[in-house]
């Protein structure tokens, strides 16, 4: 972007250099990170029944979950399940904030990766800064090189695994060794990869200031009883630099030494003194910079801490408050139903269209005749035998259907029926049920009711 | 003095910001549009629907249809963006007093 200076209110966008810290949140942000991407890593290598264990076979249009399959009619599932997402995400931010955001986002975890790699090719946060400075030498080439060597082929497995999720992974990553990976399956790998590269390597944290919707909407689930990351006002300032021998209470002081560090190790580059701002992912980088200081001047830890506004302002914090019960009973009966679905789910599905060219025929011997289409969908792998029958009148049958009807592993086979009743039984409109049974498991059956119409008497 | 270096230069410029925000919005919009409409369409069934002997398999069907939502939700977005930005604002005058 080329614009005269002055002209933008705003500074170009130069590079951030978060500072590394060790401490408590440390450790557990980089347990959380190898977790969570350990688990992205290996879940496409695990079989179920001899095939792969999480695969959305999307050019079969089926999605396999450990022992489920599931066909595109199964998509109620997976609105329930973004729905689920949604709720967790409102209780768990009202909780305890944007926790998600600093332990869990895929942008947090892989950009904690990409560092990673910096650190161990261009070392420390200092060494980074002296290095961009430097003219280009072998040093520098060497460093600048390792990195990318590391960040390319990092991303590129990644790119691997995600398409290993669409595709069977051990049977691209034959073809991968054997340089046979083409067509679209190479397209998305090289497009998750490379949006990996981009997302860890170079944008960071300013996908969370400037891109993502989450962190602007969330103020919105905040209130007073949220846990936060904040600075202590009150045992903090006034803020100024001592000696660690001076009493800061003797000297008019606060216990904020004004050292920076939670300023320099912030990755969005705010200063958390300042208050509770947007940008904060709730890393918790400036917790432990703060902490190691206390420990060194013989302060108390907390500072800077997780904690509530009430909690600052010496009120009581209440877990329980209405939008918390609300969040969580939504969230218990949008579970509850999905686990109750798929637990009751019958692997067979009976559609019953009318035709509606014709209400009735009259045959012969005072029979009324009704004609339907049925849909019968077999949502088991294998195909599958099914017996069909009709109920609800006295003497109903069934024409023009064979005793067994067989369908294709995920298949749809669409049925025209004819249904007969004798005309004394059937008259005006009345309630009919098709049933459709698997022949080798009883259990395996669905009722679909339909309209049977005949003269009016 | 650490601070000069760090606070205030990490901003993305407004046309930077802009940008990004509607590609990555249009992006996640497009997911998501993708999702719903090929779970109730296969592009196999669509494929026939304009010229007949035109035969798409579902691979590509599937990646048409994202990057035709990516395109038609950017427009979206972009063309939204770019009119609020450009917008005259309110009170210009008074404010620059």
């Amino acid at each position: 972007m080329n614009k005269p200076q002055g002209a933008s209110m705003y500074a170009s966008a130069d590079k951030i250099y978060p500072r590394e810290i060790g401490g408590r949140f440390d450790k557990l942000s980089r347990l959380a990170t190898i977790v969570l991407l350990g688990l992205f890593y290996t879940i496409p290598w695990l079989n179920w029944d001899e095939r792969q264990a999480v695969l959305f076979d999307l050019p079969a249009r089926k999605f396999h979950l450990l022992g489920l399959t599931l066909w595109p009619q199964d998509f109620p599932y997976l609105a329930m399940l973004l729905m689920i997402a949604a709720f967790a995400l409102f209780f768990f931010t009202a909780l305890a904030g944007r926790l998600f955001c600093g332990f869990a986002c895929p942008q947090t975890v892989w950009t904690e990766v990409f560092i990673w790699m910096e650190q161990w090719t261009e070392g420390k946060r200092a060494q980074r800064i002296k290095l961009d400075k430097a003219p280009w030498s072998w040093n520098k080439l060497r460093r600048k090189g390792s990195k990318q060597i590391l960040w390319i082929t990092f991303s590129m497995w990644t790119g691997f695994t995600f398409v290993g999720y669409f595709t069977p992974i051990r049977e691209l990553g034959a073809d991968f060794m054997a340089l046979n990976v083409g067509g679209w399956t190479l397209f998305w790998g090289i497009f998750y990869g490379f949006a990996t590269y981009g997302n860890a390597g170079y944008m960071r944290e300013q996908v969370c200031k400037y891109m993502c919707p989450y962190a602007r909407f969330q103020s919105a689930m905040f209130d007073k009883d949220t846990l936060i990351i904040s600075y202590d006002e009150e045992r903090g300032e006034p803020r100024g630099g001592r000696k660690r021998s001076v009493d800061p209470r003797e000297a008019g002081l606060g216990d904020c030494i004004d050292c920076q560090l939670c300023v320099q190790v912030c990755p969005t580059g705010i200063d958390i003194r300042e208050g509770l701002q947007y940008e904060c992912i709730a890393c918790a980088a400036c917790i432990d910079a703060c902490d190691s200081i206390m420990d060194k001047m013989d302060y108390p830890r907390g500072l800077v801490r997780y904690t509530t506004e009430n909690a600052l302002h010496h009120k009581k914090t209440h877990v329980l408050r209405p939008r918390m019960l609300v969040y969580a009973t939504l969230l218990l009966i949008l579970i509850t139903g999905l686990m109750t679905s798929i637990a009751m789910r019958t692997p067979v599905i009976l559609d019953v269209i009318r035709d509606r060219n014709t209400l009735y025929r009259e045959l012969p011997d005072s029979m009324v005749e009704n004609i339907y289409t049925l849909k019968i969908i077999n949502q088991d792998e294998r195909p599958r035998s099914f017996s069909l029958s009709v109920e609800g009148i006295d003497g109903i049958t069934l024409d023009g259907v064979d005793d067994v009807i067989n369908v294709d592993g995920g298949g749809v086979l669409s049925l025209p029926v004819r249904v007969r009743a004798h005309q004394d039984d059937a008259y005006g409109i009345m309630t009919i049920h098709f049933s459709v049974t698997a022949v080798d498991d009883e259990g395996v059956s669905v009722i679909e009711d339909s309209r049977f119409l005949g003269p009016t008497p | 003095m650490v601070n000069e270096e760090y606070r205030g230069t990490q901003q993305w410029s407004r046309d930077k910001q802009a940008v990004f925000a509607v590609v990555w919005i249009s992006f996640l919009t497009a997911a998501m549009g993708t999702m719903v409409f090929f779970a109730l369409f296969d592009p196999v069934d669509l494929s026939g629907i304009f010229d007949e002997d035109l035969e798409i398999g579902r691979d590509a069907g599937y990646a048409a249809g994202f990057f035709f939502f990516w395109f038609l939700c950017a427009l979206c977005s972009g063309v939204t963006a770019f009119l609020v930005r450009t917008a005259p604002k309110r009170n210009a005058k008074k404010r620059q007093r």
